[in-house]
């Protein structure tokens, strides 16, 4: 079976369970957790079910493309149920088998492993669901996002979706994927790993990475002053990423490093509490 | 009559499942006994997704008589005894004829009463009600909530099954209805089940593939282990932990061995033997005490007939060791030293600053620690392990495995063919881990973590961070203790509130708290530290009090008086020589001057009393100063009979002004010799000991 199917049996999976497919996000972000359909969603009173692919950006991961299991952008698959149903874990594994893993042959274990993002000011209780020694999901129970204690409860699931893939094909290389039946992982990531591990660790500009750091970090506090908590949130988002770029430079120093993410760990959680006061939430205007 | 209860829960941490056993037996027993509903058993079983009580308890509370007083028995009855309107008032209220009331004694006096027997409480209907309290007491260091409920536990709650008497105890958590059934293994055999008791339960279980004793789960794994160690003729890697933490989360444990490619053993086995661990939970494998290319790891299956779990293991493995070659090659092609400059641009804490600096005071206090200790040590190699010991911070694979932090620099420092010294140095020093673990085998080592642990203290301490009751964020009592170890351990023979100056001063302006207010809250909390330790060792406490009376400038001669003191607390001459040192505190109360005329010296019992203690303190006062303090000891017990005549003969309080100062300096001196050794006061003698 192929990525694009794996993808498509979880489409699926997840439609029937009541999720909306929601597009992948269209900026740079380092997880799905981090996109408006979770973040925001995540913070609102009511009821939300969303299923998404989300490409998801770790700079310092960059290993050129010559590395079996190490990419600078990977792909999630991010489940978001709000209430947390009672019945969460058999749903999970449903979906395991709907994507064809004989789950009788296997050993399947809820390892403990909480979560915490301290730069959206969020955490949760959970597990890395290993399947066979593999980590295949990342399994949350949120209890906080943007410095506000959650309720209802949401649960994330996060399905790691090249480790899965290898573990369906039994394949020990990333890049030997298929990702459809004629196009392999090779064929599409190859030269943008390459590329763009050069670009992270080597090529970018600092100066201007700074300067884009300045600029998105204003924009996002003017807007947040101004109530546009979604505009203002893309803007953290920006930060984030370029911050995460500045990292993979080595151009960070001791101080700027507490300080940035100060900064826009106070924005994320301006933008949050906005978000629930203002009507926004009420809207229903996150994504 | 039998009790069980089962709280189903999604994976909890065997540390939480410690907790919540514990914390919830303790919380029904007494919730029992405050009841009157006697306990004759109560055990806990556990998987990481069951919490399991099983009791056998009264059937229900004991009938009990209740005496209802009422009026008096003057008010209630005539002088012809004839009852008044005030005790027909009262039979009547309690529904009894007058006939049946009779005369109570209370320490008010004589009053009139009502027998009334009150039938006990049935335990089932008292479970009921107390078991949700019970399921909400234990307190976890981390606690959630789910869906839209209420309630907060360590993982959610997802099934009750509670019997008393082989009845369902109906009650009611967060929605949940406590209920007869249970599930077996949620992949093996997820259909649920009812049990009428314990026996059923248990059966039940373990034809749906769950071992509900977690102590059967791991004799089970270690059987399994052994079986295929023979056959491969090698050994375990030991790792307890591992051990337990796969017995808590394994219901039904399989045992598997896997193998990975030879040439990964080029890798030092900390790094093999981490990267198993970590991550898939796997045990490493050796043959004669080397790593061997194969593990073993434990599933949660029936077995692994068509082998696919072994070769997944083996995949994932093969592919971290890969990593984790990669990360070995990628450090060790840049010099340590150039890893160390890259300290700057990492955080010790933020107002201590980097590891840059604090490399840099590490470089300064092992310097003075070499300087001040009698043992030799090499200089030069021990002030490059300060320079590069933090370096691995910066390295991919301390990044990839942070509990190989040290191990790490000191492996990459022996690679790169800095001197052995130096590479040992790096290795040991964070240890020991915990006061359980070992200490640095090399003094350099030694030196090295001591100074490490103490800028630590100081740093945290001097920013105003202090431990209360049971949180200790920054580490501080382990790290205390750590220092408190190697001291004794490696016998170091240092001033230690120099040591603390010394600690501090490297620090120059950095820490905002005054000096003094550091120094003071530092005295009384490593004092403590060492009283635990030596409480650990077995020391009587009062012998403790008086070793660290004396004095805990040097923490190391603090040991040894204790040490003295316990190895003479048998001599006919202790209990005696104690009741004079507290006969001479008592009289001399206060501090006095200890300058004695030996012309004012008039009686001859003074006079012998003086010129002995001359002899003796000359001869203990060597031994003292350089720890024999048993000897010293045994020296002053010669004292005591000389002590006796003296106070036998001697009027201390004597009229003459001149005669009593100097009566009193004598014994003050005596008092201060004494006082090298240990605060005697602090003994308790028999008769004096409490009683029990």
């Amino acid at each position: 079976m192929s990525l694009q199917n794996l993808i498509l049996n979880l489409h699926h999976f997840w439609a029937g369970q009541g999720c909306y497919l929601a597009p992948s996000y269209d900026l740079e972000v380092g997880a799905g957790t981090m996109t408006p359909d979770t973040f925001f969603r995540v913070l609102d009173k009511r009821p939300w079910k969303v299923a998404y692919v989300q490409p998801s950006r770790r700079p310092t991961d960059g290993r050129y493309g010559e590395n079996p299991n190490r990419v600078q952008k990977h792909h999630q698959y991010q489940v978001i149920l709000k209430p947390s149903p009672a019945d969460i874990q058999k749903v999970y594994l449903e979906s395991l088998r709907a994507c064809g893993i004989d789950l009788r042959d296997h050993d399947l274990r809820f390892d403990e492993d909480d979560w915490e993002s301290p730069t959206i000011g969020a955490w949760g209780v959970g597990w890395q669901v290993m399947l066979d020694g593999l980590e295949i999901t990342q399994f949350t129970y949120f209890q906080q996002a943007g410095g506000i204690e959650v309720f209802p409860i949401p649960v994330e699931i996060t399905y790691g979706l090249e480790r899965l893939e290898m573990f369906i094909e039994g394949k020990e290389d990333m890049y030997d994927l298929q990702w459809s039946d004629d196009v392999t992982y090779r064929d599409l990531r190859l030269a943008e790993e390459r590329q763009f591990s050069e670009f992270n660790f080597r090529q970018a500009t600092v100066k201007s990475l700074r300067d884009q750091f300045a600029l998105a970090e204003a924009e996002a506090r003017q807007l947040a002053d101004k109530g546009l908590v979604l505009p203002a949130y893309d803007m953290c988002l920006k930060c984030s990423h370029v911050f995460n770029l500045l990292d993979a430079r080595g151009a960070i120093s001791v101080t700027e490093r507490v300080k940035m993410i100060a900064q826009v760990r106070a924005l994320v959680i301006q933008v949050a509490r906005k978000y629930v006061g203002s009507g926004t939430a009420a809207e229903g205007g996150a994504s | 009559m039998e009790f069980l209860l089962e709280i189903r829960v999604e994976e909890m941490p065997l540390a939480h499942v410690r907790t919540a056993l514990a914390e919830m037996s303790v919380r029904l027993a007494a919730a029992l006994a405050s009841r009157k509903i006697a306990v004759s058993a109560l055990r806990t079983l556990s998987t990481t997704r069951r919490l399991v009580f099983v009791g056998d308890f009264a059937a229900g509370q004991p009938d009990r008589e209740d005496v209802i007083v009422g009026p008096s028995k003057v008010a209630a009855f005539a002088a012809d005894g004839a009852p008044t309107a005030a005790a027909l008032g009262f039979a009547r209220s309690k529904g009894v004829s007058v006939a049946d009331l009779e005369v109570v004694r209370t320490e008010k006096g004589e009053y009139v009463g009502v027998r009334k027997l009150v039938r006990g409480q049935a335990t089932s209907e008292i479970l009921g009600r107390v078991l949700p309290e019970v399921v909400a007491a234990p307190s976890f260091p981390k606690m959630m909530r789910w869906g839209t409920g209420t309630f907060r536990f360590s993982r959610p709650i997802r099934g009750i099954l509670c019997l008393f008497g082989g009845r369902v105890v109906p009650f009611v958590l967060d929605g949940l209805a406590a209920g007869d059934a249970t599930t077996g293994h949620s992949l093996l055999a997820p259909e649920a089940f009812r049990a009428g008791s314990f026996a059923d339960y248990e059966k039940g279980l373990r034809e749906r593939c769950v071992v509900i004793d977690s102590e059967e789960r791991k004799a089970s794994i270690r059987a399994q282990t052994e079986r295929l160690l023979t056959t491969l003729e090698a050994e375990l890697y030991p790792d307890e932990a591992l051990l337990d933490k796969l017995a808590n989360d394994i219901e039904w444990p399989h045992v598997f061995s896997g193998a990975f490619p030879e040439a990964y053993l080029e890798l030092p086995i900390e790094v093999l033997s981490t990267a198993m661990r970590e991550g898939q939970k796997l045990f490493s494998v050796v043959r004669n005490g080397r790593q061997a290319p194969l593990f073993l790891g434990v599933a949660d299956v029936a077995g692994d007939p068509k082998g696919v779990i072994r070769r997944g293991n083996e995949r994932v493995l093969k592919a971290r060791l890969e990593d984790a070659r990669f990360f070995w090659e990628q450090d060790l092609a840049v010099p340590l030293k150039k890893h160390a400059a890259r300290l700057k641009n990492v955080l010790f804490q933020e107002k201590l600053g980097s590891y840059a600096d604090k490399a840099e005071r590490l470089r300064k206090l092992v310097l003075y620690l070499g300087e001040k200790i009698e043992e030799k040590t090499a200089a030069k190699e021990l002030i490059a392990a300060a320079e590069l010991c933090k370096a691995d911070l910066v390295t991919d694979m301390v990044r990839e495995f942070p509990s190989l932090q040290g191990k790490v620099g000191g492996l990459y420092a022996r690679r790169a063919g800095l001197p052995a010294i130096t590479a040992q140095a790096i290795y040991e020093h964070y240890e020991p881990q915990s006061v359980d673990e070992r200490s640095p085998a090399s003094l350099e080592g030694a030196l090295l973590s001591l100074a490490d642990k103490l800028d630590s203290i100081v740093g945290v301490v001097g920013i105003g961070i202090q431990t209360t009751g049971s949180s200790d964020p920054f580490g501080l009592r382990r790290n205390a203790q750590g220092v408190c170890k190697i001291i004794l351990e490696k016998r170091l023979n240092l001033s230690f509130g120099r040591l603390l100056d010394k600690a501090l001063a490297v620090y120059g302006e950095r820490l905002k708290k005054p000096k003094a207010e550091i120094i003071a809250y530092l005295r009384d909390f490593f004092a403590g530290r060492l009283r635990t330790l030596f409480e650990r060792e077995g020391f009587r406490y009062d012998l403790i009090n008086a070793a660290l009376g004396a004095g805990v400038d040097n923490l190391y001669y603090a040991r040894r008086r204790v040490k003295a003191l316990d190895a003479l607390k048998s001599s006919p001459h202790f209990e005696p020589m104690i009741l004079m040192a507290k006969r001479v505190n008592n009289i001399l109360g206060g501090p006095a001057p200890s300058a004695v005329d030996e012309g004012a010296l008039v009686e001859k019992a003074e006079r012998d009393l003086h010129a002995t203690f001359a002899i003796v303190r000359d001869n203990a006062r060597p031994l003292a100063a350089k720890g024999d303090f048993e000897q010293a000891q045994r020296i002053l017990f010669r004292l005591e009979p000389l002590l006796n005549v003296f106070f036998e003969k001697v009027l201390v309080m004597a009229e003459e002004a001149k005669l009593r100062r100097n009566r009193l300096a004598l014994l003050q001196a005596i008092r201060k010799s004494l006082l090298q050794i240990a605060d005697y006061s602090q003994v308790v003698v028999e008769g004096e000991r409490p009683k029990g």
